[in-house]
C-alpha cells in the first residue's frame, strides 16, 4: 500500500512537471471546464431569483466539476493508439497506479488555475460559505473524483476496440451533463423522474456534492446520496477492472 | 544455462479481409471474413546467460514481435518461452524488474519537461532501487555513459544521441539481466553509433547480462555478437557463429588491390572483377585460393597496398534472405 502510493506520488510529480510545459493549453482546459456551470449560473439565477441556493450550487458544481475532471481518453486511449502501451507494460507495478496520479496531477494545476476563478465568483454573487456543509461536501467529492475517473477511464478503454475513444468518451460526456445536474440540478426535475435520475451514476459524479454544498438535501437524503456514491463507485471498479482485462487480451493478442 | 529459451513460438493475428469496391465492403459488415496471418511460427532457439547474440532478419520477418513476446508484451498463439525462468506474458513484478526492453526508435519515454536526473530518479522509485545502489549506479552510469552534462537537462533539448544514452542510462540503472536491444543505433550518427555499442560492450561485460539485440545495422551485429540468430517468414533461417555464417555463404574472400601511377591491369585471369578504377582494384577469389592468387598477384604487379576481407555481412544476409536458407 505504501509502495502504491509513493508511485502514484511519484507518477503525480512526473505529470505535474510534464503539464508545465502545457501551461496556456491547461487554461483553456480550465476555462472550458468552467463555461457550463457559470451560464448555468447566469440562466439559473436568473430563472429563479432570490434564491441563494442555486448560486451556491452552481458555484459548488463549478468546483466539483474541476475537482473530479478526467481526461483519460486523452492520456490513456493515446498510449493505446501510439503504442506507447508496450512501453507501460514492461513497468512493474499496475498500470492503473500511473493514470492516477497523471489524474491528480492535472487535477491540481486545474486547482491552481481555477482559483482566482472560484474565489472571484463567490465574492460576485455573495455567497454564503457554511463550514458543516463544506464539510458534508468534501468526502462527496472525493468519491465524485473517483467515479468521474473510473467512468472516463473505463470508457477511454474503448481505444482497444475502437480508434473513436475520444467520441465514446464524449457520449459519456452528454450523458454526465444531462443527467448529472449541470442542465439542470436533479432536484428541480419532475418528481415522476427524479429517483430514476438520482439513482444513475451521473448525479453521483457531478450533483450530489454541489446539492450537498448548497444545503439543499435533508439528512436522510444525504445518506442516501452517499449510499448511491458507494455503490457506483463498487460497481464502475468491477467494471473497470472486467474491462481492463478484455482489453488486454486482445492487446496482447494483436499488440499496438 | 540458458537466460532465454523459446520453444516452438507461434505468433499468429487475424487479419480482416475483403475484395475491393463499395459492395464487398457492405457485406463485410454482415460476414467478416477473416485471414490468418503468421509473424512468427515454430521458432525455437536459447541464449545463454551472459551471451550476446544478433536477432537479424529483413522487415516483417518477426524480430520485434518476438522481442514483443519475451519481453511479455505480446502472448504467443503457440509454444513456450522462459526468460530467466520466468514465461514472459504472465508479467510477474519479479520478472518486469529484471529485463529492459531499449528501442532505439524511443529511447527515452520520459516526458521533455523532465531533466534525466528526474527520469533517473522515477525510474529509482519504479524499479525499487535502494539509495546506495542508485549512488553507485548513477556514478557508474554516468561515467560509461559521459552523462554529467546531461544530468541536469530537460530530455525534450536533448539530441537523439543523447536520448539514447539517457536512455539506456535508465534502462540500466536497475541492472536487467536480460536486455532486449531493438535497434540501438537507428538514426546515430557514425560517433554515436560506435559510443553506443560501446557502452553496451562494457555493460555486458561488466554486468555479464544477456543481450539479445536486433539490427538492420549489419555492423553494429558484427561489432557486438559472435553468434546470430537469422529469421525470415517468422521461422530459424540460420543459428551458430557469425563467421560460419559468412564462411558458408561466402566461399569467396575480396581481394583489393591499390596500384601506384593510376594503373589499371588486366585481373581477370586472377578472379571475379568487382570493382576497378584507376590505381585500385576489387576481386573475389574462391577461399582455398587467397594464398596462390596474393602471392601471383604481388609478382606480376607492383602492388603498392593489398587487403584481404569477407564480403560485408549486409551482402551476406542479403543474399541469405534471397536464397532462403543458409544451408
Amino acid at each position: 500500500m505504501i509502495r502504491s502510493l509513493r508511485l502514484v506520488a511519484g507518477y503525480a510529480e512526473r505529470s505535474f512537471l510534464a503539464w508545465m510545459a502545457g501551461r496556456d493549453f491547461l487554461v483553456t482546459l480550465v476555462v472550458n471546464q468552467s463555461i457550463t456551470p457559470l451560464i448555468g449560473l447566469a440562466v439559473w439565477s436568473a430563472a429563479l431569483p432570490g434564491q441563494t441556493s442555486i448560486t451556491t450550487y452552481f458555484l459548488a458544481l463549478l468546483v466539483v466539476r474541476l475537482m473530479t475532471v478526467s481526461y483519460e481518453h486523452h492520456t490513456l486511449a493515446n498510449h493505446i493508439y501510439t503504442g506507447d502501451l508496450a512501453d507501460d507494460l514492461l513497468r512493474p507495478h499496475p498500470l492503473i497506479l500511473g493514470w492516477i496520479g497523471d489524474n491528480l496531477a492535472i487535477r491540481l494545476w486545474h486547482a491552481i488555475f481555477a482559483l482566482p476563478l472560484v474565489v472571484a465568483t463567490a465574492a460576485l454573487i455573495g455567497m454564503d460559505v457554511r463550514p458543516a456543509y463544506i464539510g458534508a461536501t468534501v468526502p462527496a467529492i472525493l468519491f465524485a473524483a473517483i467515479l468521474r475517473f473510473l467512468f472516463t477511464y473505463t470508457l477511454a478503454l474503448s481505444a482497444f476496440w475502437t480508434e473513436r475513444a475520444q467520441g465514446v468518451v464524449g457520449l459519456g460526456g452528454v450523458l454526465t451533463f444531462l443527467l448529472g445536474g449541470e442542465a439542470a440540478p436533479v432536484p428541480l426535475l419532475p418528481a415522476t423522474i427524479r429517483p430514476w435520475i438520482a439513482a444513475l451514476p451521473f448525479r453521483a459524479m457531478l450533483g450530489f456534492p454541489a446539492e450537498l454544498a448548497s444545503g439543499s438535501l435533508g439528512r436522510e437524503q444525504a445518506l442516501a446520496g452517499y449510499g448511491w456514491q458507494l455503490f457506483w463507485t463498487v460497481v464502475l471498479a468491477g467494471l473497470t477492472m472486467l474491462v481492463w482485462r478484455r482489453g488486454m487480451q486482445r492487446y496482447v493478442a494483436v499488440g499496438s | 544455462m540458458s537466460a532465454i529459451a523459446a520453444e516452438c513460438l507461434t505468433m499468429t493475428y487475424r487479419a480482416p479481409v475483403r475484395p475491393p469496391g463499395l459492395r464487398a465492403a457492405l457485406s463485410s459488415l454482415i460476414r467478416r471474413e477473416l485471414r490468418d496471418v503468421e509473424a512468427v511460427r515454430d521458432l525455437s532457439f536459447t541464449v545463454d546467460t551472459g551471451e550476446m547474440v544478433g536477432f537479424i532478419g529483413p522487415n516483417g520477418a518477426g524480430k520485434t514481435t518476438t522481442l514483443k513476446m519475451l519481453s511479455g508484451i505480446l502472448h504467443p498463439t503457440g509454444g513456450d518461452a522462459r526468460v530467466l525462468g520466468f514465461q514472459p506474458w504472465q508479467r510477474t513484478h519479479g520478472f518486469l524488474r529484471r529485463i529492459a526492453m531499449i528501442r532505439g526508435s524511443r529511447p527515452l519515454s520520459a516526458p521533455g519537461e523532465l531533466t534525466v536526473l528526474d527520469a533517473l530518479r522515477f525510474q529509482k522509485l519504479v524499479y525499487q532501487v535502494s539509495d546506495p545502489d542508485f549512488r553507485r549506479n548513477i556514478d557508474e552510469l554516468t561515467e560509461m555513459f559521459d552523462l554529467a552534462p546531461l544530468l541536469d537537462r530537460q530530455v525534450r533539448a536533448l539530441s537523439l544521441g543523447e536520448r539514447m544514452r539517457g536512455g539506456l542510462a535508465c534502462a540500466l540503472l536497475y541492472r536487467p539481466e536480460v536486455i532486449f536491444l531493438d535497434e540501438p543505433t537507428i538514426g546515430l550518427d557514425a560517433v554515436a553509433t560506435g559510443a553506443i555499442r560501446r557502452f553496451i560492450a562494457d555493460y555486458r561485460e561488466n554486468t555479464g547480462a544477456t543481450i539479445l539485440l536486433t539490427s538492420h545495422a549489419m555492423a553494429d551485429v558484427e561489432h557486438l555478437c559472435r553468434r546470430v540468430i537469422l529469421i525470415d517468414h517468422g521461422t530459424v533461417a540460420y543459428d551458430g557463429n557469425l563467421n560460419e555464417l559468412t564462411r558458408r555463404l561466402s566461399p569467396y574472400k575480396l581481394v583489393t588491390i591499390t596500384l601506384p601511377n593510376g594503373l589499371r591491369p588486366d585481373l581477370k585471369h586472377l578472379g571475379e572483377v568487382v570493382e576497378t578504377e584507376a590505381g585500385r582494384a576489387a576481386f573475389r577469389v574462391p577461399r582455398t585460393t587467397v594464398a596462390a592468387v596474393t602471392t601471383r598477384l604481388l609478382a606480376e604487379f607492383p602492388v603498392a597496398d593489398l587487403t584481404v576481407s569477407d564480403a560485408p555481412l549486409e551482402t551476406i544476409v542479403a543474399q541469405l534472405y534471397r536464397e532462403g536458407h543458409a544451408a
